[in-house]
């Protein structure tokens, strides 16, 4: 509570001229009682400019109900779904929050319920309320401080890169970190779903690749004296090296535009409808995120260029052994084969 | 047969003894009673220092019985008529810039009561210790009892153990150390400035110093207090908070 400190427009400034900053937002965090009625309970206040916090937060576009704060809403709350029933309040309805203020007086005040959140994360739900900056740095009495900046990047796994050039243009003494360092479970879990995903890949590549060897050897196999035919009439085994890989890249060329079109159809259902696993599960808080029971797709141009390419490499590779058979068949043994 | 007897007289030994248990449990009762009487009103400054910031409020107090106590600030201005109210186990805080009356919920009974280092929990439980622990005599001199409290198994209370020193004698609490679980000294409670008030020999000064943070601390100084007034239940309501 008392780590706190103040910016100015310049700093501020600085900061939303780097290209790769897209958000910006300034918080003062506060720890108290919220009251209604009868009930009370702790909460975690969290005092914001609304229309800075929207760039760097999507809470916003997660309300259950009422609307957002308002810029020039000095005692709007919007409130997590799981304290609002904890509470019995909805829109519209009054809290007290009593705290110690950083001058150890107590700090108390009315805010109104505007809107209520559900975010999926029981720890929001349950404790948090967006409130106005000025608000709350006159409740904790901490006028003008605030005790972080939040700073959202276009490239959330390019943060860490970042930090030197963020923390280059911050007043001396604060500390610069990345979702990495605040949240290391997120960062594992990313990395062992990035591995799981290679070792699928591949498994899956590995099986397209002897599908397609299969398929382009026994068309080898069944024209065996086609092939013979061919080099008896001056085709060098080379050329017939060449036909068969071809051949092979044709039928990979084939599959990528079939499958690019059947993926682009199922991922644009999936983007948009997903699949609702609501029946079985609730939203569940893993590593620090949050796993909505919808699942999504998200589209993604590398997602379809990628696989594609990487088919057309398969398919060669497969090609390889039947071409290489291919152009060895003996004119005359070929021809005779029944 | 001598075995049986050698064991039975083991055991009568080991096994506390049931009347000396009692004494103590009077003891402390009657030393807690002195400071509370039936009821009382008193005028108390409470002076607060932590890492940060430093203060001093003033209070106004009444108290009826163990289970009845209400109090009022009356400075510094900002704060003026904030107000506790203790019924029984439960808890009201009185705040008149938005004349609303919160009740603290369980969870926050461990925190802080105005900013001081003692917690809500303090004003529900601190003067049930006669009926909430056991007792061992610790140490016995001219000067002074040591009683080792321990709670009763299945008692709710928040400490592992104290450690109460009452001084003889006057019967009037000296150092009262508080443990965790784990046996490890979180606070002690010094009582000091012994008067002679209404007939009652108590100490007027209480510093709460929790052993982590030797920087901070709080002192309740009484600077008047009345004893056996004439107050009743009525007085300790929710309409009286506000005022």
């Amino acid at each position: 509570m008392y780590k706190h400190f103040t910016t100015d427009d310049q700093t501020l400034n600085k900061l939303r001229a780097q290209e790769n900053i897209t958000g910006i937002s300034e918080r003062l965090r506060g720890y108290g009682l919220v009251s209604h009625a009868d009930n009370s309970y702790p909460a975690e206040l969290l005092g914001v400019h609304p229309e800075m916090e929207r760039t760097v937060t999507s809470l916003q576009n997660q309300l259950s109900e009422g609307a957002y704060l308002e810029p020039d809403d000095e005692n709007g709350a919007v409130i997590g779904s799981g304290l609002a029933k904890k509470l019995g309040v909805k829109t519209g309805d009054e809290l007290v929050f009593v705290t110690q203020a950083a001058d150890g007086s107590i700090g108390n005040d009315l805010l109104m319920v505007r809107g209520i959140f559900r975010t999926g994360h029981s720890g929001h739900d349950n404790s948090l309320v967006l409130v106005s900056l000025p608000w709350l740095q006159r409740t904790m009495a901490l006028p003008g401080q605030i005790h972080e900046l939040t700073l959202a990047v276009d490239d959330p796994l390019q943060a860490a890169e970042y930090v030197p050039t963020v923390s280059a243009l911050l007043p001396k003494g604060l500390e610069t970190t990345d979702w990495g360092e605040l949240l290391p479970e997120m960062r594992e879990a990313i990395a062992s779903f990035d591995v799981s995903r290679f070792i699928f890949v591949v498994i899956l590549y590995f099986a397209t690749g002897l599908g397609i060897l299969n398929t382009i050897f026994m068309s080898v196999v069944e024209r065996t004296q086609e092939f013979g035919v061919m080099m008896a009439v001056g085709l060098r085994p080379r050329q017939v090296n060449h036909l068969v890989l071809l051949e092979s890249l044709f039928l990979g060329i084939i599959g990528a535009i079939l499958g690019l079109i059947l993926g682009l159809l199922i991922s644009s259902y999936m983007s948009r409808v997903g699949i609702d696993l609501s029946t079985w599960i609730t939203p569940v808080t893993y590593a620090g995120g949050t796993i909505q029971p919808r699942l999504k797709a998200i589209f993604e141009t590398r997602n379809f260029i990628d696989p594609a390419i990487l088919l057309l490499v398969v398919s060669l590779v497969a090609g390889f052994f039947p071409a290489r058979r291919a152009a060895k068949l003996q004119p005359v043994e070929a021809i005779r084969e029944d | 047969m001598l075995r049986t007897v050698f064991l039975l007289i083991t055991g009568l030994i080991l096994l506390p003894h049931p009347a000396w248990s009692a004494d103590l449990r009077a003891l402390i009762r009657k030393v807690e009673e002195q400071y509370m009487g039936l009821s009382s009103k008193s005028r108390m400054e409470m002076s607060i220092r932590s890492e940060h910031w430093q203060r001093t409020l003033v209070m106004d107090a009444w108290s009826l019985g163990r289970d009845h106590f209400l109090v009022r600030i009356l400075e510094p201005p900002k704060e003026k008529d904030v107000a506790t109210l203790k019924v029984d186990q439960e808890v009201w805080n009185y705040l008149p810039k938005v004349d609303r009356v919160i009740k603290v919920p369980p969870s926050m009974m461990g925190g802080a009561w105005m900013g001081s280092h003692i917690t809500n929990d303090d004003l529900v439980k601190a003067n049930k210790i006669d009926e909430e622990y056991n007792f061992r005599l610790l140490e016995e001199d001219d000067q002074h009892y040591l009683i080792e409290c321990l709670p009763k198994p299945n008692a709710v209370v928040v400490w592992g153990k104290i450690v109460y020193e009452i001084l003889r004698p006057s019967e009037v609490p000296g150092t009262v150390s508080y443990f965790d679980e784990e046996m490890v000294k979180v606070r002690d409670m010094v009582f000091d400035e012994v008067k002679k008030v209404d007939g009652r020999t108590i100490p007027l000064r209480m510093t709460i110093q929790p052993i982590d943070e030797p920087e901070e601390r709080t002192i309740i100084r009484y600077s008047e207090i009345d004893f056996d007034i004439n107050i009743d239940k009525n007085f300790f309501s929710l309409r009286n908070l506000k005022r």
